[in-house]
């Protein structure tokens, strides 16, 4: 792993220190692998006796888990006194490093940062190489949390009087972000409460739509909305304190007289025709895309600093600063997510839409921002006209030019108008903050009865009733192919494939694979399926490799682990993965029998032929 | 900047900031090694290529800068003699030249106090005593930083209800967590009191304590729910929730609030997470919705002290701080030979 330090170099420097046993964390397994083949034929070697040790122990090992026997990295292992951990590798081989680990008999285990959540074996020393890590697409800093988890790893309850966390540099390291990370307060932690279909159909088995609504009102997710609308409450009330001098005048209702008028006014000279075009959606997200509010746009985060309409096709615009502090105009439907956290500033009416510190300052929100922001959940409504008023009104005099008032709502206008926006605006978030559980959940049970899952009335249909019981990802694809027949009568290995290639949702690559023309149509298939419930459920990866992988396991019964191993890319840990998980999705299949007696033959034939080996080593 | 310059600046610069100009223009570029997005970054079209440019000297001016505070402050201590830069890092064979320890640094002082510690008998720790007895009347959350002992809480606390015949339920995150506390709880209890139950097997599902993860757990909830129980949920009168901070888990979080909010009401919770930002949150949260009161333990502080050293890949070793322990709260300063140090590293182009 130039240009940091040399693995073999850095166990000598940890032993002569008398700072072993250690964990090693390293960006990726590849890192941790190579590190580990460093040491072959060098001279790090542990005593003739720990050798001996560590070989006895793990002869024994491999007595209850047969699938170590000849791992690989045994040799090192036995010869050096070091071993790699991570998600690659077999979880018996991972228990025997741990169980090694915790007996004391190795100096270093070099194990990339997911073990850091992971399965528990500590140490006196823990070794940290990066400040990120890689996360789906990209690298992310690590957070507080993860890092005192990492650290937490070191200095072993009545094993050692001190823990010890070792940096050493590598290119994936910013000093600070550890400094910050071992000394700050963990995060705090939010709900990510998501309203799936199997949930739906599950409450609505034993409970009626106001004990659910009930249930929902006791989730984390609720009582932590509730905390963020107590606090737009607060800011709610001083608002409508400032509003209090603006009260009734000639007419009860005059700043909204007052901007009809205005309108009218303008209108007229433009002779622009009033026509709305805007979505139900994007009509319920105007009123939260005012100067200041963070909004995400396709390319990232930006703050808008003003809403206006295209002079054409009197389109939402908004003018918004991004994070590289450059200011840029978009369309209001391009919005991804509209966040609940607005900057306070006082807009002006030019270029650059606010005062120029202003625009510093957000440049630099923009930078902080942290990982996960709440957004705000948006209630559309059947929306009635923009302005009931407006129509009406437009054809007949207004009493304002005559108005006594006239003077002191045309200087009142722009302040009380604002503030009541801002009111509006505040009480929406207040109530789509309250009902947007319960709002999510109507939408996923509207689905469920589009498809015929629910009734009318909301209760279960007869694939309901056994439909609730596939409680994993992607149901609804699932059930949509039993319900299809997709499976009538289809090869237990067919079917493994299949539900091997819905339950991996990892992309990392794996082999092209010749894919046997059964399997091949069968998937086309299921990707059309998937492809077309896609509004409603987004598709899964359908890897046609993995299909094919666990379609070999099971239609060839005297294929052993190793061969099937060898036959991919895929590393072991990820193909007995894999595997567990095809199982899991099977067995739900399984739970069918009642209804479905030929589908759970086939999924209970394909698991009995799927347990074998290393799948049957560990319940 | 013609080609070749271009090529070499890019060359000499840590690849972090490489991955950094990468970012959105380049697939995938995690992937890649310095040489393969050096060449990439010089394959731009001419238009990027001005931007690059522009990013190149921004990343050179704001790297001049931080060196030269840095060298500032520590011109400013006049304690530490820096030691005169090493000309080449590795020697031919690879090795590092270990060298004599720098006199700036006393080693012995910094590793002081590593060791083992005298053998001592086991006494449960304050909090731990507390979390257990909270439990016979209320629900628990434990939140301690990892490997402070929340595992011996849970172990009493099965003791506790194993002894009143109830059953109990202990759930974990992951696959490989559940099989080590099933082979844990066997070797302690005995290996008919102890089930397990995975997405497809069951084994020994009669016994008072059973290990699982907590999507099983939230599973057999919904099934107790809708009428078709098929486990003892009458007598379950303990659920543990082990490594709660899931909780936060952008897939797999929900399962936690599906089963603490389906969880019957005469079962007491226990929940055990490492150290978070806002457990007071969630202790207000059970006590809101479960119909008995939740006490919240919360130990901040490390059993074990923790000690920061930072290695220099030429073998050197100095104190990460200044402040030899860790501590929580009280902000951070690095140890001026720490920064020298890395200043060094991240100046130094390693080709
Ligand atoms: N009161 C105590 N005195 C001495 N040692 C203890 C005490 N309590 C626990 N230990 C020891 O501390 C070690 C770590 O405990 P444990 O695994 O329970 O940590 P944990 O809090 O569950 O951490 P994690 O967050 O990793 O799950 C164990 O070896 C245990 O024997
Ligand atoms: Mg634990």
């Amino acid at each position: 792993m130039p240009p940091a330090i040399h693995p073999v170099d850095l166990i000598e420097i940890l032993r002569q220190h008398r700072l072993t046993p250690a964990i090693v964390f390293l960006t990726s397994r590849r890192a941790c692998d190579e590190a580990i083949d460093t040491f072959a034929h060098s001279s790090a070697r542990v005593s003739h006796q720990r050798s001996e040790t560590i070989r006895t122990f793990l002869e024994k090992f491999a007595k209850d888990f047969p699938s170590i026997e000849h791992h690989p990295l045994i040799p090192v292992v036995q010869e050096y006194g070091v071993a790699a951990h991570h998600a690659g590798h077999l979880p018996s081989w991972k228990i025997a490093i741990e169980e090694l680990m915790r007996q004391g008999l190795l100096d270093a285990v070099f194990a990339t940062t997911t073990l850091a959540a992971g399965v528990d074996f500590p140490a006196r020393t823990v070794v940290i190489t990066q400040s990120s890590v890689r996360k789906s697409q990209d690298f992310t800093d690590l957070t507080i949390s993860e890092i005192q988890q990492l650290a937490g790893r070191g200095g072993r309850r009545g094993k050692d009087l001190v823990g010890v966390v070792v940096i050493t540099p590598s290119p994936y390291i910013d000093l600070h972000i550890l400094g910050k990370g071992l000394t700050g307060y963990p995060e705090p932690i939010d709900s990510q409460f998501v309203v799936s279909y199997p949930m739906v159909l599950n409450l609505l088995k034993a409970h009626n739509l106001d004990q659910i609504e009930g249930l929902l009102a006791k989730s984390f997710a609720q009582f932590q909305l509730n905390q963020r609308s107590a606090i737009h409450q607060d800011h709610l009330d001083t608002i409508q304190e400032q509003l209090q001098p603006y009260g009734p005048r000639e007419c009860a209702d005059w700043v909204n007289q007052w901007k009809v008028f205005d309108l009218a006014r303008r209108r007229k000279s433009h002779r622009q025709p009033l026509v709305n075009n805007d979505t139900p959606f994007l009509t319920a997200c105007l009123p939260f895309l005012t100067p200041g509010r963070l909004i995400g746009l396709p390319k990232g985060p930006a703050i808008v600093l003003r809403q206006y309409r295209s002079r054409g096709t009197f389109a939402p615009m908004l003018s918004v600063v991004r994070a590289k502090g450059t200011i840029g105009e978009c369309p209001a439907h391009s919005v991804t997510q509209i966040y609940d956290r607005v900057f306070e500033f006082q807009p002006s009416r030019t270029l650059p839409w606010c005062p120029p510190h202003v625009l510093h300052q957000l440049k630099k929100e923009l930078s902080q921002l942290p990982a996960r922001l709440p957004t705000v959940p948006i209630l559309t409504e059947t929306q009635e006209a923009d302005d009931p008023l407006l129509a009406e009104v437009l054809t007949e005099e207004f009493p304002c030019p005559t108005c006594p008032s006239h003077s002191a709502c045309k200087k009142d206008f722009p302040l009380a108008s604002k503030l009541r926006l801002k009111s509006q605006q505040l009480t929406k978030t207040i109530q789509a903050l309250r009902d947007g559980l319960w709002h999510r959940f109507q939408q996923k049970a509207e689905v469920l009865h589009k498809f015929g899952y629910l009734t009318a009335g909301s209760q279960l249909t007869v694939d309901g009733e056994w439909g609730r019981l596939i409680r994993i990802n992607h149901s609804l694809l699932i059930t949509e192919l039993i319900r299809m027949d997709a499976f009538s009568g289809i090869a237990p290995g067919l079917l493994a494939g299949v539900m091997a290639s819905i339950s991996h949702d990892d992309d990392r690559p794996g082999s092209y694979m010749r894919l046997p023309s059964g399997l091949a149509s069968v998937l086309t298939q299921v990707r059309a399926v998937a492809d077309s419930l896609s509004p409603y459920e987004p598709p899964p990866l359908l890897r046609s490799d993995v299909a094919a992988l666990a379609e070999r396991w099971i239609g060839n019964p005297q294929l052993t682990w190793a061969s099937l191993v060898r036959s991919t890319s895929m590393a072991e840990g990820d193909v007995y993965r894999l595997l567990a998980r095809t199982l899991e999705f099977l067995s739900q299949l399984y739970g069918l029998k009642v209804t479905h007696p030929g589908l759970a033959d086939i999924a209970h034939s394909a698991m009995v032929a799927m347990r074998r080996e290393v799948l049957q080593e560990l319940p | 900047m013609n080609h070749d310059d271009l090529k070499l600046e890019l060359l000499n610069l840590p690849v972090k900031y490489l991955h950094q100009m990468a970012r959105g223009r380049i697939h995938r570029h995690f992937r890649l090694g310095k040489q393969r997005l050096v060449e990439l970054i010089l394959a731009f079209p001419p238009d990027q290529r001005l931007a690059i440019e522009a990013e190149l000297q921004q990343i050179q001016k704001t790297r001049q800068e931080r060196l030269a505070l840095q060298e500032a402050r520590s011109a400013a201590l006049p304690k530490i003699s820096s030691p005169p830069l090493r000309s080449k890092v590795l020697s031919p064979k690879g090795k590092p030249n270990f060298g004599p320890p720098q006199p700036s640094v006393n080693l012995q002082q910094i590793l002081e106090g590593i060791g083992v510690p005298e053998p001592m008998p086991f006494v449960p720790d304050p909090w731990q005593t507390e979390a257990v007895e909270y439990l016979a009347h209320s629900d628990v959350i434990v939140s301690a930083p990892t490997g402070s002992g929340k595992t011996y809480v849970a172990i009493q606390a099965i003791k506790q209800a194993m002894a009143l015949n109830q059953t109990v339920i202990y759930t974990s995150p992951l696959k490989a967590l559940s099989n080590t506390k099933f082979m844990e709880f066997t070797q302690l209890f005995g290996s008919d009191q102890v089930g397990i139950l995975t997405g497809d097997r069951r084994d020994n599902a009669q016994a008072p304590l059973l290990v699982m993860t907590t999507e099983i757990l939230r599973n057999l909830l919904y099934d107790a729910a809708s009428g078709e129980i098929d486990l003892r949920l009458h007598t379950l009168g303990l659920v543990i929730l082990d490594e709660s901070q899931y909780l936060a888990d952008p897939e797999r979080g929900v399962v936690w609030e599906e089963t603490i909010i389906l969880c019957p009401a005469q079962a007491r919770l226990l929940l055990l997470s490492a150290s978070i930002g806002n457990p007071q949150d969630l202790a207000e949260w059970l006590q809101a919705i479960r119909p008995i009161p939740c006490h919240l333990v919360r130990h901040a502080k490390r059993s074990v002290p923790l000690r920061g050293l930072y290695l220099h890949p030429t073998g050197q070793l100095v104190p990460l701080f200044r402040n030899q322990d860790i501590h929580q709260g009280k902000g951070y300063h690095f140890h001026p030979e720490t920064k020298r140090l890395f200043a060094e590293y991240e100046i130094k182009p390693f080709i």
